[in-house]
């Protein structure tokens, strides 16, 4: 599903964020992304939502080269991803009905579909009773599952993650991860970048290490493939 | 289709539309976003009422010399039309050849009418009007020639064209010299031709800083946005999606200023309107404003909507395409 191949990024300036990195994610696993603070985990998420291009190599997602999408392409490459970010970014001026029928909104659904397909997302995540509430009114768990919501509701084939339990407690932790795991049974592929090394050993996933900038030996790696 | 998964179909296609209500259904979501556009101007009343009352105020000063340049046409145009030749008759032609000039000067096709002042008649006149009448008597002979009112057809009462019938009536064997007292016609419509260039002029310079103003005011509302654009983008949103709200905005600012402007226009006709109808009545004429008519309104309206839809489009393809998200 996702294949990076020599990949390298320099970012103007001279940083260097990674440097040859190899590996490739299987369709329909889980995988953990980790890694220091500044070790290139956003750096190789971003590579793969094409919010930046790789400096060498090449990223290539159910076989595509991404280095060959051209920019008007960009968003369909986008709606088949379903990102999920550490701060939640969401809609602050729209209600959580809104938030979460943004992407089928922008792929033109019809009112009817767009209805049936947030409601069952927000089910999913438990807050159904919360859609026409705002995102301030809401716990950061709350809006982290609106984020989740948001990300699977046009069912993507491929989820991506930064820090999603960051700022939550470890129980609220869990529940989240569980919620990737269920998603990940249904044949979703999803790849959660993280620096909690205390919840990786307990859900005991295939985990990928970065250290500045190169792709470390995982020693979960071999047992899960 | 998917770009990246063949087969991977979205909602939209999964709902197997046919091509009409594709259609039917792309039209309906740009008037959505028209309609929730105009929802958030509802919603951030006192900046929307700035901008509407800029864009309405600056058209209302060109809209009102555009009138002022009306009427006074108007009032000219009533000048025009008394416009008349006088053609001197040759003193040595006799009363019947006079005649026949004026029989044949009627069957021009520029000339609307023809009427004939003896020298009898002019003399008769003459010594009422002068008060000379007493002088007047101790004259041997009537020096007053005889002389041929010709009134152009309306097509022909212009300067240019007026001038152009005089030479070729000067033709005419019979006739001496003619005159045509035009020179204060073409003054004043030299001064309504500099009139009307002063209103283009203005009217330029003010639509230009209209745009300018709606262009800065949907960059400001872009930037005050920026986050939400990110995330638009971020979950596959394209351009178009992103600049429509936008751009319908600029429309609506647009339309509404056209529709203030209209109205401004209209309560300043009517504040005039009495006092123009006084100070005609003081020269004991009646006269009375001409406002806009519905097409005039119409292309107000569409001109307003049009500088709504520039001033958009601008900062929209400016500003948008800079925006891309920067962390995920």
């Amino acid at each position: 599903m996702i294949n990076f191949q020599q990949v390298s990024k320099t970012y103007p300036g001279g940083h260097r964020a990674l440097e040859k990195v190899n590996f490739h994610v299987k369709p329909g696993e889980l995988a953990f992304l980790t890694g220091h603070s500044g070790a290139g985990k956003s750096t190789l998420l971003k590579l793969i939502s094409l919010m930046e291009r790789p400096s060498a190599g090449h990223v290539f997602i159910n076989g595509v080269d991404l280095n060959a999408v051209k920019s008007r392409q960009i968003p369909y490459v986008r709606r088949d991803i379903g990102i999920i970010f550490q701060n939640h970014r969401l809609l602050e001026r729209h209600t959580i009905f809104d938030n979460v029928a943004l992407p089928l909104i922008i792929e033109g659904t019809h009112h009817k579909q767009i209805e049936k397909r947030v409601h069952g997302a927000l089910d999913k995540v438990g807050l159904l009773d919360k859609v026409k509430c705002h995102p301030s009114t809401l716990s950061g768990g709350e809006q982290q599952r609106v984020g989740i919501a948001r990300a699977i509701v046009n069912s993507p084939p491929l989820l991506l993650a930064d820090e999603p339990t960051g700022n939550l407690d470890p129980e609220l932790s869990m529940d989240i991860l569980r919620l990737f795991e269920e998603f990940n049974n249904h044949g979703t592929t999803v790849l959660i970048a993280t620096h909690d090394l205390g919840l990786i050993s307990r859900m005991k996933y295939r985990s990928l290490t970065l250290k500045d900038g190169r792709m470390s030996q995982d020693p979960l790696a071999e047992a899960t493939l | 289709m998917s770009l990246l998964f063949k087969g991977r179909k979205s909602q939209n296609e999964r709902a197997k539309k046919s091509l009409f209500a594709a259609g039917y259904f792309f039209v309906l979501n740009i008037f959505r976003q028209g309609v929730h556009s105009l929802g958030e101007m509802w919603r951030t009343p006192m900046a929307s009422m700035m901008t509407i009352a800029v864009l309405g105020l600056s058209l209302t000063l060109p809209a009102t010399l555009y009138l002022v340049v009306k009427n006074v046409q108007q009032v000219s145009s009533g000048f025009e039309e008394a416009a008349e030749i006088s053609l001197f008759v040759k003193e040595s032609m006799s009363e019947q050849e006079t005649q026949t000039l004026v029989k044949r000067l009627a069957l021009y096709p520029e000339v609307d009418n023809v009427s004939f002042i003896s020298k009898q008649n002019a003399l008769i006149e003459f010594k009422q009007v002068s008060g000379f009448g007493q002088a007047l008597e101790y004259l041997d002979s009537n020096p007053l020639p005889d002389v041929v009112i010709v009134t152009p057809t309306s097509r022909h009462r212009q300067p240019n064209a007026a001038q152009a019938l005089l030479k070729k009536l000067e033709a005419e064997r019979e006739v001496d010299f003619g005159k045509l007292d035009i020179a204060w016609l073409e003054r004043l419509n030299a001064l309504l031709s500099l009139l009307k260039e002063s209103v283009i002029t203005i009217a330029l310079l003010l639509l230009t800083s209209v745009t300018l103003i709606i262009g800065n005011t949907i960059r400001l509302s872009i930037m005050d946005k920026k986050e939400e654009i990110q995330v638009m983008k971020l979950v596959g949103a394209t351009n178009t999606f992103i600049h429509a709200p936008f751009l319908w905005t600029g429309i609506w600012y647009g339309i509404v200023g056209g529709l203030f402007a209209f109205i401004c226009v209209a309560l300043m006709m009517w504040w005039l309107g009495s006092a123009v109808s006084e100070v005609a009545g003081v020269y004991q004429t009646s006269f009375n404003l001409i406002g806009l008519s519905i097409t005039e309104f119409g292309a107000l309206v569409l001109l307003a909507t049009s500088l709504g839809f520039i001033g958009s489009y601008l900062s929209v393809n400016r500003y948008i395409k800079e925006i891309e998200p920067d962390k995920v």
